[in-house]
């Protein structure tokens, strides 16, 4: 009935010594150990008010012991709050953490640094009713909030208030002043030490450093040109962007017309890195991300940031005579900024882009090793870039994908396995579902086929049953063994979908699916083509679920 | 059919002549028969109880909606009653069930109450505790307008619920009054109010109260001194210009200094007193009183400077707000307990866990060329320091003493002096030219809490865990007067403006105001849900502020003894209030990290226009929240020219 239960009081007997405890004894007391501890907490937290605290220390606690005459509980004294663990497998019971020392590690251990002494520091909370914007005091409400997209729009200057630049010019205190230097030293000097590791946190996180972002974006843009060939020193960088970007309480979009170049250099710069052995994919990759990250963020407020961003990456992607390194950032920047760029961009030039890498990815006619590496890279990053537009578009439709992709390039036949999925899902759509592939099957199979050309046969619409069997031995290889049992199931539906594409042609179709049926279609196209241009490789990158329609 | 038997069987041993089996067979009877009927009495009791309070309570709720937050009322006292009963009778279990079961309808209002009711869990803790004790030892009084009270009394007949009637007749006191229920507003005042203490609060605050102000203060001379001169220009002097007459009264000032002190003073501060008193005769003039306690004068030199800050002075109001000056403490380890600011803001003292106070001399911070880079350069170059050297290095001074907990630290009025309280039951008094200790108070059983210099210095009063509030000079070592009536403890102090009277705030979630000459308390202000951790009055002696645990601040009238308008101000312990010189605003400082600025003319007003009613209508305005930068405000502190200072610790933690 009380919160101390008596084997609580039975356990605590024991431990101090007294073996047998009636229970009778342990229940009369556990009620009044529960009234004690009551009291004593009672006290305490009249002690933790007095010391100005919201938080229960120990030291409380032996200070509300000493008020009612009773000998403190040595060993816990801590003016931090203890840190409990959970006792694994108790949903609520905890222990202290409680380490043995040893001796001689205590010993042999260097003296830790004296704590600082205590100290006062003045400032204005408010002049007149106004709290200046400096950083003692918590960020001004412009800066925490997050910036509001349509506020913004309409005036790049606005948001850039002139009282919060008179601070910045006029007041960076001593301390912001170390902390930059510090910062900077570590960049430049000893990136792989943990101490980097807290500073950008540190920049992650902490407030009141909005008045040295002109000092970093300068600083950034400044040791980025004079370290092209220094990988760390660049990595160490673009984390340092990374982490500004990522602070909540600065206010970075003033300075980020003045730190995209240096990431955009990192990212389609001709040479990164001294030796031929830096890895110099790696930077370019994560330039790449933080360039999707800041597109992503700040798109909204600056249309034309994104648009300025490609057009520049296309630039380099489209210029045969740039380098491949600068190729590979270039469409590394282009995939990061999501699929739909890919596809508007990317796609439709690949055709010639892949004639011209084609030959520097051949051993017989690139003889330079290092170049057809690079060449195979490039290739790498067009196939992710397509695959993951691809897989972008399968997500769309679910339902609807499978029947036209197949149509430029395998038999009239196919739909009846394709469409299963979508016969168990709903079996009610499912007749008109099935309508426009044998209406478009009429039109298209000439037209993409001759642009495609398939490894398969040239469709036609009224091949026999024998046909989906063939492709689908075919192409098995590359998928798991869950579809041959479909095999049966779809020769079965075979008849049934032939029948119904015959009933269904005379109804009409609607507005919607037709629209439908269009961009599916277009997944369809890019399927093949990709297929056309990378083989069998863009296989990984649909889902499985997806997987079996289309082989 | 069992009575035959029995009859039969005694029959059979009769007969027989078994007279001790006889016997012994009738004693287990009568004993088994005893024990069944207590059994069921007791179970049915606690029974009683919880249908009892069940019904009740879903008759209140479903009573008229007029008269519905009447009877509601009722259920609070009752349910208390009901539990301590069951707890009474040694029905724990039943207790506690009851108690959970009903415990959410009340925890709105009285959630700390309940937490530590909770606790009790036998008989014995009944005696012991205080609430417990207080809800048992007195009645409640409760006011019902005539009908409610009828259908209470009607309801109770009807229903034959002994247990409850039992209960409401035996602790609870009805104040019938005709007419029409009372609006939901006044609730505050109308319920939880124990008997004999609600009694006793309007018993002692119908007393009279002198409120005013000091007679013959600086401030009334300077009041004074613009009557008078406003005459004077008006007698002719009105072509010059006022600087003329400055330099005038000045002059005049070096040649009477001797002959009439007292007007030399009125004519310096005239330009200034007259801005004071435009300003004042918007709000009504506070009374004068004479001081109870003979009270210092005041050095020349020392009044010269109060009237130079009281010419600079701003003059705030809501559209004109204070400047804030921020005094962070760095590094303090949570070891920092509480701090002050002296009135010009020059000194800051701190008290720590460690039993240290450190003062720190802004003057000498403000010039950190001196107080830091030279010594760093002197420890390079000699090897060898001296614990001297070291003091000096130090940029405060520490003044050590205690051995405990120092809980507050309070400046005598021109920084002079400096009190220390702490848990190790003493108050010290330090001087801050020598850093040294002079005296140590004893008298206090456990931990003062707080200690606090008068307005004119000289006294000092202090509140301790021990239940009382003392009153002493700097002279003598024992107490001068003990004021004794909290239930508990007694957390913060502050003085009266005219030093006649000490308000003290405590754990017992009230407020007291204790007249300095007599000892006797003045005044009791009830309304309060949990400790009271801050107290101000305002400069006139009319207002008093009060601000608890939980963030809330209210106003009160010292007059009437009542509360003018209650808010939340704050999400957690509100540290310290302050009002501004001239009473137009009001500071709080809270754990939450904000300065906030209340409008306090504003609700004046309003209690002036509806003073007949006197109703807590008004709300205090916010004026504007200053956030800091996660450092909870400790102490605020107006100078005399209206300048803010604040101070708190930087907690690096959060």
């Amino acid at each position: 009935m009380s919160i101390v239960p008596k084997e609580t009081i039975e356990v605590i007997a024991q431990s101090i010594g007294i073996p047998n405890l009636s229970p009778d004894v342990a229940l009369a007391l556990a009620p009044d150990v529960e009234y004690r501890l009551r009291e004593i907490t009672q006290e305490a937290i009249k002690c933790m008010r007095h010391t100005k605290r919201t938080v229960l220390t120990a030291d409380d606690v032996d200070s509300a012991l000493n008020l009612r005459n009773l000998e403190p509980i040595y060993g816990f004294a801590s003016s931090d709050p203890l840190k409990f663990k959970r006792a694994i497998g108790h949903k609520d019971l905890f222990y202290l953490d409680d380490r043995e020392v040893d001796f001689k590690e205590v010993i042999d251990a260097p003296l830790p640094k004296a704590p600082l002494d205590t100290a006062v520091v003045t400032h204005w909370l408010a002049i007149e009713g106004v709290q200046p914007a400096i950083p003692e005091n918590p960020p001004i409400e412009a800066i925490v909030a997050p910036p509001d997209g349509k506020k913004m729009d309409h005036g790049k200057d606005d948001s850039l208030p002139i009282d919060l630049k008179l601070p910045i010019k006029h007041v960076l205190s001593r301390e912001l002043q170390m902390y930059f230097d510090k910062i900077g030293e570590l960049i430049l000097g000893r990136a792989d030490t943990p101490l980097f590791k807290d500073a950008l946190l540190s920049l992650a996180k902490d407030s009141g450093l909005h008045p040295l972002v002109p000092y970093f974006s300068y600083f950034i843009a400044d040791e980025v040109s004079r370290n092209l060939n220094n990988l760390p020193i660049l990595f160490a960088l673009m984390r340092v962007v990374k982490s500004l970007l990522s602070n909540p309480h600065i206010h970075i979009e003033p300075y980020l017309h003045q730190m995209m170049p240096s990431i955009i250099t990192c990212l389609v710069a001709k040479r990164v890195g001294h030796q031929i052995s830096d890895n110099h994919w790696a930077i370019r990759d994560f330039a790449s991300k933080i360039v999707a990250s800041i597109c992503r963020r700040y798109g909204h407020v600056y249309h034309n940031l994104q648009s300025r961003l490609t057009k520049t990456l296309i630039h380099a992607f489209l210029d045969p005579s740039k380098a491949l390194t600068q190729h590979y950032g270039a469409i590394q920047g282009l995939s990061a900024l999501g699929p739909s760029v890919v596809r508007l961009l990317i796609l439709p030039n690949l055709e010639t882009y892949m004639q011209l890498l084609d030959p520097e990815m051949q051993l017989d006619k690139q003889k330079n090793e290092l170049k057809r590496k690079e060449a195979w890279r490039v290739y790498g990053s067009l196939l992710l870039a397509g695959g993951s537009c691809l897989y972008d578009r399968l997500r769309l439709f679910p339902g609807l994908l499978s029947p036209p992709d197949i149509l430029p390039w395998k038999t009239n036949k196919k739909i009846a396995l394709t469409n299963l999925p979508n016969n168990k899902r709903k079996a009610s759509s499912r007749l008109t579902a099935h309508q426009p592939p044998t209406k478009k099957l009429a039109v298209d199979p000439t037209g993409t086929n001759s642009q495609f050309p398939s490894t398969d046969g040239p469709a036609t619409s009224s091949s026999s049953g024998s046909n989906p069997n063939h492709h689908h031995s075919h192409n098995s290889s590359n998928n798991n063994s869950s579809s041959t049992g479909n095999i049966t199931n779809a020769n079965a539906n075979i008849n049934n979908v032939s029948g119904s594409g015959a009933h269904g042609q005379r109804v009409a179709v609607s507005n919607v699916l037709r629209q439908a049926w269009k961009e599916d279609l277009d997944a369809g196209h890019l399927l093949s083509s990709l297929h056309g241009l990378f083989g069998e490789g863009i296989f990984s990158f649909i889902q499985p679920a997806e997987m079996h329609c289309f082989i | 059919m069992e009575e035959e038997v029995e009859k039969a069987v005694f029959a059979y041993l009769r007969k027989k002549g078994f007279r001790l089996t006889e016997i012994a067979l009738q004693e287990e009877q009568t004993r088994l028969s005893s024990d069944a009927s207590s059994l069921s009495r007791s179970e049915s009791d606690a029974a009683k109880y919880y249908d009892g309070y069940g019904k009740l309570r879903s008759w209140a709720y479903n009573s008229l909606d007029s008269y519905r937050h009447e009877l509601l009322r009722v259920l609070y006292p009752v349910f208390i009653h009901c539990f301590m009963d069951l707890v009474a009778q040694g029905h724990m279990q039943e207790a506690r069930t009851f108690f959970q079961t009903f415990r959410e309808d009340h925890e709105m209002m009285h959630l700390r109450d309940l937490q530590k009711l909770e606790g009790i869990l036998s008989p014995s803790h009944l005696e012991e505790m205080e609430l417990a004790r207080l809800w048992r030892q007195n009645k409640v009084k409760i006011r019902l307008c005539q009908y409610s009270y009828e259908l209470l009394v009607q309801y109770l007949h009807k229903t034959q619920s002994l247990a409850m009637l039992g209960v409401i007749n035996e602790h609870i006191n009805f104040e019938v009054y005709p007419g029409q229920p009372a609006s939901m507003s006044d609730d505050s005042e109308a319920v939880f109010l124990i008997g004999t203490s609600q009694d006793l609060a309007r018993e002692i605050n119908q007393k009279e109260l002198h409120w005013g102000l000091l007679e013959d203060s600086v401030e009334e001379r300077m009041e004074k001194t613009l009557s008078e001169s406003d005459k004077t220009e008006v007698d002719g002097n009105k072509e010059a210009d006022t600087e003329d007459n400055n330099k005038k009264k000045t002059d005049g000032n070096k040649h009477s200094t001797a002959v009439n002190n007292k007007k030399k003073k009125d004519k310096v501060v005239g330009a200034t007193g007259k801005t004071i008193r435009s300003e004042s005769s918007m709000v009504s003039v506070p009374p004068r009183v004479k001081p109870e306690l003979t009270l210092p004068q005041f050095p020349p030199e020392v009044e010269q400077s109060i009237l130079e800050d009281l010419r600079n002075r701003v003059q705030l109001n809501s559209l004109a707000l204070p400047s804030v000056s921020f005094y962070t403490f760095l590094n303090t380890h949570n070891g920092l307990n509480c701090s002050t600011i002296s009135h010009d803001g020059s000194l800051v003292a701190g008290g720590f866990s460690d039993s240290s106070v450190k003062i720190w001399d802004m003057a000498k911070i403000g010039q950190p060329g001196r107080a830091s880079n030279p010594q760093g350069e002197n420890g390079s170059m000699q090897g060898m320091h001296s614990l001297a050297s070291d003091e000096a290095k130090r940029p405060y001074s520490l003044l050590q003493g205690h051995s405990g907990p120092v809980y507050s630290v309070s400046f005598s009025p021109f920084a002079d002096f400096l009190l220390s309280s702490s848990s190790d039951n003493t108050i010290r008094l330090w001087s801050t030219r020598l850093n040294a200790n002079l005296v140590s108070y004893k008298g206090h059983n456990f931990p003062v809490w707080d200690a606090q210099f008068s307005p004119m210095g000289h006294y000092f009063a202090t509140a301790s865990h021990d239940r009382t509030a003392r009153l002493w000079s700097v002279e003598r070592i024992q107490p001068l007067r003990v004021m004794a009536g909290h239930l508990s403890d007694v957390d913060c102090v502050q003085w009266h403006p005219n030093c006649n009277y000490i308000a003290t705030g405590s754990s017992d979630k009230t407020v007291r105001l204790w007249d300095v000459q007599t000892g006797n308390c003045a005044r009791l202000f009830i309304g309060h849900r949990s400790m009271v951790l801050s107290l101000a009055i305002s400069p006139d002696g009319r207002f008093m502020a009060s601000g608890d645990e939980d963030g809330t601040i209210m106003l009160w009238d010292l007059s009437t003894g009542r509360s003018v308008s209650p808010i939340i101000g704050h999400s957690s312990c509100v540290w310290t209030l302050a009002f501004s010189c001239e009473g137009t605003l009001l500071a709080s400082g809270s754990a939450d990290c904000m300065v906030k600025l209340w409008d306090i003319t504003s609700s004046m007003k309003a209690l002036k226009t509806d003073d007949s009613k006197s109703g807590p209508a008004s709300r205090l305005r916010l004026l504007k929240a200053l956030p800091t930068k996660s450092t909870p405000v400790y102490t605020l502190r107006f100078s005399r020219r209206n300048l803010l200072f604040a101070a708190g610790a930087l907690s690096a933690g959060s």
